[in-house]
Formats: structure tokens, sequence, C-alpha cells
């Protein structure tokens, strides 16, 4: 550049005298706006190269945006695939443990609003084999001091009774198998009976003589008789009746699902439910918890699924409105389990 | 006489540079520009006459010396927009500035002395130093200035025939050998 500059000394010269009076001129003279002429050509001169490099810098990064930078995006959206579906099924446990967890909860009310009879809670495990048997297997076996026609409930009302116990398990016959039958009577007109089970779906309460009126929704309660459940527990209520011979043909809607059991009560002994003493554990247990009680399928199961007063026992499908106080016809023989 | 033995990048013996008398460069020049703007209060007739460019060209072809040809231009040209009331200071400098550095470039390749080149050299030395103003003009302050007229012809036979006396008389400024 020097020896450049050495060998057109004259011209490198001229060029210099001459720039160095362009430039003096540029800041004399002044275009539009009053904006001098050098300013005029800084801004013409730097434009350009600003608009290169914004253009430059937009399209490398876009470049770098675009593809290289997305260079390790399917390996991301593999590992973001792999964490929802690891996401999902955490959520789908955790849905079921707060299932669980509430009826436990229910469970556990229940318990604690009848501490005076013994119980256990136990996890159905499994069911019949066979479709036209209602039976289920139970967690809970010898070990765990269950026997024989010991009587299992929910919260909602009666299940049945255990038929066989194992060492770690037993199996429960449910009120409507065709071989299972519950004293029962009406909670109202206190006439007696006997829910028995008929191979369907809903079981039948017999014994009841033509002459008794009743509704649809009709609460129906245990008796006692039977030896295995207290009295006073919620069988369910009337779905229709039609006279029959030489008793009606009533069939019995279950008060506790007994479709979808998951746990159930093994009641330890036949010691009564203190019908008093489950609404002041039940409001005790929501004034502990500062909750509402458990919520459940059917009115008649909070907490406990004991009657207490009929005439306030409103049946999930339609209420009843029976008389109250109405003479028993016809005394029915203790059933047989 | 004296010799110039290296003139710029060429080496060109028996090149005749000519000096002047102590104080004649810079007393012709402000003499130039004096009379310049002097004559300019009495007529329109003082405009066909550039003093201050026949000057340049003079000295330049003497010396026949780029750099102080270029810097004697770009002086008298600031120097005469700065006598001028609108011209802005550079716009007959950069005109003078090249005119002063080809005349120097000129005067050390051809024969400047006999007065028709002379009248031929300030006739095109003319037009150029009008193209330039011309240019700039246009460039710098977007004015539509003319390269090219009849006046302007006139103007440049004019000055190149005083240029033609002027220089004659200019040439007894110059020290004898």
């Amino acid at each position: 550049m020097i020896d450049t500059f050495s060998r057109h000394r004259p011209l490198s010269l001229l060029a210099i005298v001459v720039l160095a009076q362009v430039l003096l001129l540029a800041f004399q003279i002044k275009r539009e706006n009053n904006v001098r002429l050098v300013r005029y050509w800084a801004v013409e001169l730097m434009t350009p190269l600003e608009r290169v490099g914004t253009w430059t810098f937009s399209h490398v990064g876009g470049v770098w945006g675009g593809y290289v930078g997305l260079r390790n995006t399917r390996a991301e959206n593999e590992r973001l695939h792999s964490e929802v579906d690891k996401l999902r099924l955490r959520n789908r446990e955790l849905e079921s443990r707060s299932a669980e967890a509430q009826r436990l909860s229910t469970l556990l009310n229940f318990h604690d609003a009848h501490p005076e009879a013994p119980m256990l809670a136990a996890q159905v495990i499994g069911a019949s084999a066979d479709p036209t048997s209602h039976t289920l297997f139970i967690n809970r076996g010898e070990r765990d001091r269950l026997r024989r026609n010991m009587g299992v409930i929910t919260p909602d009302g009666v299940v049945g009774k255990v038929v066989e116990v194992f060492p770690s398990t037993a199996q429960v016959l449910l009120i409507n198998d065709k071989d299972s039958g519950v004293g029962a009577l009406f909670a109202v007109s206190r006439t007696h009976g006997v829910v028995r089970g008929s191979g369907d779906p809903e079981p039948h309460m017999e014994y009841v003589v033509n002459d008794e009126k009743l509704q649809p929704g009709d609460v129906i309660v245990t008796s006692g008789e039977d030896r295995i459940f207290p009295k006073d527990l919620l069988i369910g209520t009337v779905g229709n009746s039609k006279p029959g011979s030489p008793f009606q043909v009533i069939s019995v809607q279950p008060a506790a699902r007994l479709d979808r059991l998951e746990d159930v009560i093994v009641l330890l002994s036949l010691q009564e439910l203190a019908p008093k003493k489950t609404e002041e554990n039940s409001e005790a247990s929501g004034a502990r918890d500062g909750a509402q009680p458990p919520q459940s399928s059917t009115p008649a199961a909070k907490p406990a699924g004991v009657v207490t007063d009929p005439r306030k026992f409103k049946p999930p499908a339609t209420p009843t409105s029976a008389p109250a106080n109405k003479t028993p016809t016809a005394q029915p023989p203790a059933p047989q389990q | 006489m004296a010799y110039m033995t290296n003139f710029g990048t060429h080496s060109e013996p028996n090149i005749e540079v000519h000096k002047f008398y102590g104080g004649a460069v810079l007393g012709t020049c402000l003499l130039a520009l004096v009379f310049q703007t002097f004559l300019h209060k009495y007529g329109r007739w003082s405009e066909l006459i550039d003093l201050p460019l026949l000057v340049t060209i003079y000295f330049g072809v003497s010396r026949r010396n780029p750099v102080s040809g270029l810097f004697l231009g770009a002086g008298i040209g600031i120097l005469q927009d700065a006598l001028s009331h609108d011209n802005p200071i550079g716009m007959y400098g950069i005109a003078k500035t090249i005119v002063g550095y080809l005349a120097s470039s000129v005067g050390a390749r051809i024969d400047t002395e006999h007065p028709l080149s002379r009248f031929g050299l300030i006739f095109l030395f003319f037009h150029f130093h009008q193209a330039i103003l011309a240019i700039t003009q246009r460039v710098l302050l977007n004015h539509s200035a003319p390269l090219f007229t009849i006046h302007l012809f006139v103007d440049s036979l004019v000055t190149s025939g005083f240029g033609v006396i002027l220089f004659a008389l200019l040439d007894r400024l110059r020290k004898s050998s």
C-alpha cells in the first residue's frame, strides 16, 4: 500500500486533495429538509451495508433455525412423545389411586361411624368363572379371622355373605345369586320377607302377601333374622311388584352396585350397627376432615348403609311415600342360606 | 534554466523546469484573484475571462511539477470559492486542483511555449474545467449546469486569446538561466 502510494505519489495526492474538497463540500451543502450532504452520503453508504448485513443475518439465522438447529428435533420429538406416553400412564395410575382413595375413604368413614362393630375392609380380587353364578373373591381369608357366613356389605348397602374361606382369600356369594337369601323387611311397613337371588341381576323379595300395598322405591332393609346381617342394613328398593300366587312378585334394586364392586366390608360379628351413633359419627367425621362426607351413588349410603328413619330415606330412583305403622300380614319363614 | 532529472514516476531528462522570482507565484495568484473580483464589478465582460484558471494553467505547465500544480490549483480554487458569495467552498477548488495537476503533467510532455499550443491548451483546459464544474454541480448540488453552450464556447475563445497574451507577460517573471 505504502509502496503503491510512493510509486503514484502525485496521483495519490491528487485523489486525497480532491476527496478532501468533496468532503468539504459535503459538509457545506444541504439537501432537502436541511440535511447536510455528508449525512446524506453517510446514510446512503451505510444503508446498503446494513441491508446486506440484515439480510445475511436473517438468512443465516433462518438457515440455522430452519435446518441446522432442527437436526435434533426428531430425537427431541421422539423423546417428548415417550415422555407424554409415560405421563399419560402416570396420570391413569394417579386417577386410579385417587378413585381407590375415594373408595377407601368411604369405607373408613363407614368404619368410623360404627366403631363398636368389628369389621374388616377387603378388596375384590376376582369373580366367578361361571356366568350364572354371582360370586366374587376378596383378598381376605382365614388369616384375617374370616369365617363362613360372615356378612359382606358396602357403605351403599348389603353385598352378600362369605361362603368359602381360604388362607388368604374368601369367596363371597352375592345377594343376587340364585342360592342367596337375606332376611328382609320393608323399612316403612316393617313387613317381613326374604330377598332371594334369581340368577338375574335383580333379586326378588319373596313371601309378601298380595294385600301389601307397595310402590316402586319402597326401602328394603335387613331384618337380622338370618343371623348373618345385623338389623336395618339397607338392601335396596322395590323395583316393581305384581300380584302372584300365593305371594307378590317383587323385584328388588340392590343398593350396592353389585356389578362394580371393588372394595367391601366384612362384618366380623353380628353386632348391630348403632343407628344413632352412625349419624353422630358421620357428622363428627365430616367435621374432623373438614370436608363433605364422601359422595356415593345413592343417598342412603352416606356414610353407613343403615336405615335409621325410613321416612328420611330417599331412594335413588323414585322417592317412596308408603304409609307408616302398617301391620304385617304374614310372617315369612326364616331364610335358609 | 534548470533541468529536472526526476519527475514523478517518469524519468525524462532534458525537460525545462522554469523557476520564478521569489514571491512571483504567490503575488501573481493573489493579483489574479483580486482582479477577478475587482473586474467583476464592472460588467458582464469580466465574466468572459477566468484569470485564476489562466494563472493555474500557466504555473502548472511552467513548473511541471504535478504535486505543486495540484496544490496551487487547490489553493487558488478554494480562495476563488471563498471570494464568491454563493459558491460552497470546494467547487472551484476541485476543478482547479485537477486542472493544476493535469497542466503540470502535460507541460512535462509537450511544448507549451508556442503561442498556438498555449491557445489550444488554454481552450481545452477551459472546457475541461467547465466540465468538472458542471459535473460537480450536477452531482453535489443537484443543479442542471450545462456542459457546453455557445456562450461557453465564446468564453473559451476569449479566455484563450487573453491567456496567450497573459502567458507572454508572465514569462517575464521567470528567472533567466
